[in-house]
């Protein structure tokens, strides 16, 4: 069904507690669950909400997720009545191409917004997994009579980290949002995504950089429920949430995915995700293979042992080798009789014979893209 | 403007293929599954793209319904050209006339318009029926070295199997001087692939008279040929040395699968400059169970696996469940082994639903086949060589 939505994925985020995982690609560009980059469910939620319209804004290290998105043509976006504009940085007089938040993002794109017939906007953030209908949110936000609304969770596994956005509501509208506490006070977690009328955002966005702010959340969104000019309406999150602002959290938000009834939640059949194809065999197991609790894309080949893990496409699993609560990128290699647990192992990175890589489990190690060990 | 072409495809996938029982009784052949995540359309399709090949007629005639969305834009192959690409060509009417394709001759006779439209040099034919990687380009260069009227791909065969074939008898040059169709003493073992390829213009004018014999079959094996050796035509035979195999029987199909577990597979399909290209489901990662057991098998993503798999293909969204057996077998897209049944020597087709405790297939015997979509009682028992399903 037709939808009056246009999307914006923000891909800007900086995490540097991501470490060698998000050196040479952006967050959104993380490859997630044996075959996925974590944008592919942020697009395969606005592409089943009937958003047909999205522009993607790129900051830095973008090439991987350039080559990923292409045309788009994997995501059915790019027909002539629907599409993915890539919004790259530019330097004009006025910035410099280097985004301070969202909302300097969001300021220096605005010309996509402009220029989009749509009469709402949504906005994500790409360094989280959650499943939501927007078309539901939207619903909430007009009855609302909502000026804006943000996407919460009550998730309790998204409270780990520091730097959280929390909100307090009365009913479905924020009343007060707390930034960053040691110990946060509100049960509600912001998820980073938001509705409004594409209009009104423009307005918004253009007098709240009048004004010297540059973040989103933490200054137009803060002040504006302090002053409660406009409503600031908030739609609950169905089902799980996946911040993926770390090593640990990037490891456990994958190896979640080993319980059957997460995987059937995110995975439906009216409700695919789609991402970039890459033409793979199916998996081959050989030999003395003995798998158990993984999950395993096409274009792999075990001959080896392996327990509790995610294996890419193309990895290779040789006879006598150990592969323990790890996750394992393209084309890796785990040669004979080496072992591996509580590891990531980036794309197209070897062990050789006999290596053995351990880490505690409370600590994964993660092993930077094209290493030979 | 005039388009021109150096070699235009034309892909003969109307056949029913009938020694194929129930699995062609929905479907062509061509759209038949095969090592997981292929059909068999996909290994002449992506050899097109892989020998720089960007326009292929499909003819299809018998249940075209499914392989025409598979096919669709062609993009998967690489084939959705604007100066080209993929086209389905089914028979259709011609004012007074119109008709079926009456024979492999007769299908390309039908579609000569659409070849003239690219002005090509030359026309490859091929067919729907078998699994091998074959560079036509090199094919090609050898028609156009020889400057044959007709190039046709032959393979060496068993000689005790070569009175099966049509044999092509030829000199030293490899100049073809006789042709023999399944002949009772055999003088060579050199057999036709069905794979040829033809200088246009040689093509139009003996499709055009046979076309106006109306005692001929209008087959290229039983027609073209014969009559273009009679006229003395140039006619050289181009060996190919790779896998090559046909899947036209239950038996074959379940041996050419088996073949891809050999420890050393016969054919490679794990190449990167010679990738086999097919339309993919979109599926996660398959998952292996902590109660399953995979052994010696071939499984495509979105299966999930709680019970045992041992020496099988499987392919996209096959599901397993705990204490279900399979074994030696070939399972079609979308198919569900429920709990405790067992599955040995046997192809499930795409969706087919085994019931609980069912026993199909055995141990020693012929090949057992479940057809698509399916539906086996719980504890139903299917003997080696039996066939269910509508």
């Amino acid at each position: 069904m037709k939808q009056d939505i246009v999307g914006m994925i923000y891909t800007g985020e900086r995490v540097d507690e991501l470490q060698e995982l998000t050196r040479y690609r952006a967050t959104a560009a993380l490859p997630m669950l044996g075959r996925y980059r974590l944008i592919d469910f942020t697009l395969a939620n606005m592409i089943h909400s009937g958003v047909k319209n999205i522009g993607i804004i790129m900051q830095k290290n973008y090439h991987s997720l350039m080559d990923h998105l292409g045309s788009g043509r994997e995501w059915n976006l790019h027909g002539k009545r629907s599409g993915l504009t890539i919004l790259p940085p530019y330097m004009s007089r006025e910035n410099v191409g280097v985004y301070e938040g969202l909302l300097d993002a969001l300021h220096t794109n605005s010309n996509f917004m402009r220029r989009s017939t749509e009469r709402n906007i949504v906005v994500s953030d790409s360094n989280v997994l959650y499943q939501v209908d927007f078309r539901d949110m939207m619903a909430q936000h007009l009855e609302n009579k909502a000026d804006l609304t943000l996407l919460y969770t009550k998730d309790r596994n998204v409270r780990r980290n520091a730097r959280g956005r929390y909100l307090e509501l009365s009913g479905d509208l924020v009343t007060k949002i707390e930034l960053d506490p040691t110990i946060p006070h509100f049960e509600n977690t912001y998820v980073g995504a938001f509705i409004a009328r594409r209009e009104l955002l423009i307005d918004m966005i253009d007098r709240a950089v009048a004004s010297g702010q540059h973040h989103f959340s933490r200054e137009m969104i803060a002040q504006m429920v302090q002053e409660r000019i406009y409503r600031i309406g908030a739609f609950e999150c169905p089902g799980r949430v996946w911040m993926v602002d770390s090593v640990e959290s990037y490891y456990q938000a994958n190896m979640d995915f080993l319980n059957d009834d997460l995987r059937a939640q995110v995975f439906r059949d009216d409700k695919p995700i789609w991402t970039k194809l890459r033409d793979e065999m199916p998996a081959r197991y050989a030999g003395d293979s003995l798998v158990t609790n993984t999950l395993v894309a096409d274009g792999c080949l075990i001959e080896g042992t392996v327990e509790n893990s995610i294996l890419f496409r193309g990895v290779v699993v040789r006879p006598g080798a150990v592969i323990r609560n790890s996750i394992i990128m393209q084309d890796a290699v785990i040669s004979r009789n080496a072992e591996v647990e509580n590891c990531i192992l980036d794309k197209q990175t070897t062990l050789r014979d006999n290596v053995r890589l351990i880490a505690p489990r409370s600590y994964p190690l993660v092993v930077a893209k094209n290493l030979t060990i | 403007m005039q388009q021109h072409k150096t070699c235009v495809a034309m892909l003969l996938a109307g056949g029913q293929g009938s020694r194929l029982g129930i699995l062609t009784r929905h479907v062509a052949k061509p759209a038949v599954p095969y090592g997981g995540k292929y059909r068999i359309i996909d290994f002449p399709l992506s050899n097109c793209t892989n020998s720089g090949i960007d326009t292929v007629g499909v003819l299809t005639q018998y249940k075209p319904m499914e392989l025409n969305s598979y096919i669709g834009s062609g993009a998967p192959w690489d084939l959705d050209k604007s100066d080209g690409g993929v086209f389905v060509l089914p028979p259709y009417s011609k004012g007074e006339e119109g008709e079926w394709y009456k024979g492999t001759a007769n299908a390309i006779y039908q579609n000569l318009a659409f070849i003239e439209q690219f002005n090509p040099k030359y026309v490859l034919i091929l067919s729907g029926d078998h699994i091998y990687k074959c560079d036509y380009a090199e094919m090609l260069a050898y028609h156009i070295k020889k400057e044959a009227a007709l190039t046709v791909a032959v393979r060496p065969v068993p000689w005790e199997d070569a009175s099966r074939f049509g044999l092509m008898n030829t000199d030293s040059e490899g100049r073809i001087t006789e042709f023999e169709e399944k002949p009772k003493h055999p003088k060579s073992n050199n057999a036709s692939m069905g794979v040829y390829v033809f200088t246009w213009d040689k093509l139009r004018q003996y499709l055009s008279e046979d076309e106006r014999d109306p005692k001929s079959q209008n087959d290229f094996g039983k027609n073209i040929i014969p009559t273009m050796l009679a006229k003395g035509e140039h006619l050289v035979a181009w060996s190919f040395g790779g896998y090559w195999k046909d899947v036209g029987t239950i038996e074959s199909l379940w041996d050419a699968n088996m073949d891809l577990l050999l420890d050393s597979p016969p054919i490679n399909l794990h190449d990167r400059k010679w990738r086999i290209y097919a339309r993919n489901v979109g599926e996660p990662p398959h998952f292996a169970s902590p109660g399953g057991v995979i052994k010696n098998s071939l499984v495509t993503e979105g299966c999930e696996i709680y019970g045992k798999v041992v020496h099988s293909v499987l392919s996209a969204d096959v599901k397993v469940a705990p204490e279900a057996q399979v074994i030696d077998a070939v399972i079609m897209p979308h198919a569900q082994i429920g709990r405790g049944a067992i599955v040995r020597r046997a192809i499930v087709a795409e969706g087919a639903v085994i019931g609980e405790n069912a026993r199909i297939g055995e141990e020693e015997g012929d090949i057992a086949v479940v057809g698509s979509k399916t539906v086996v009682a719980p504890g139903h028992v299917l003997k080696a060589g039996e066939q269910l399903g509508d």
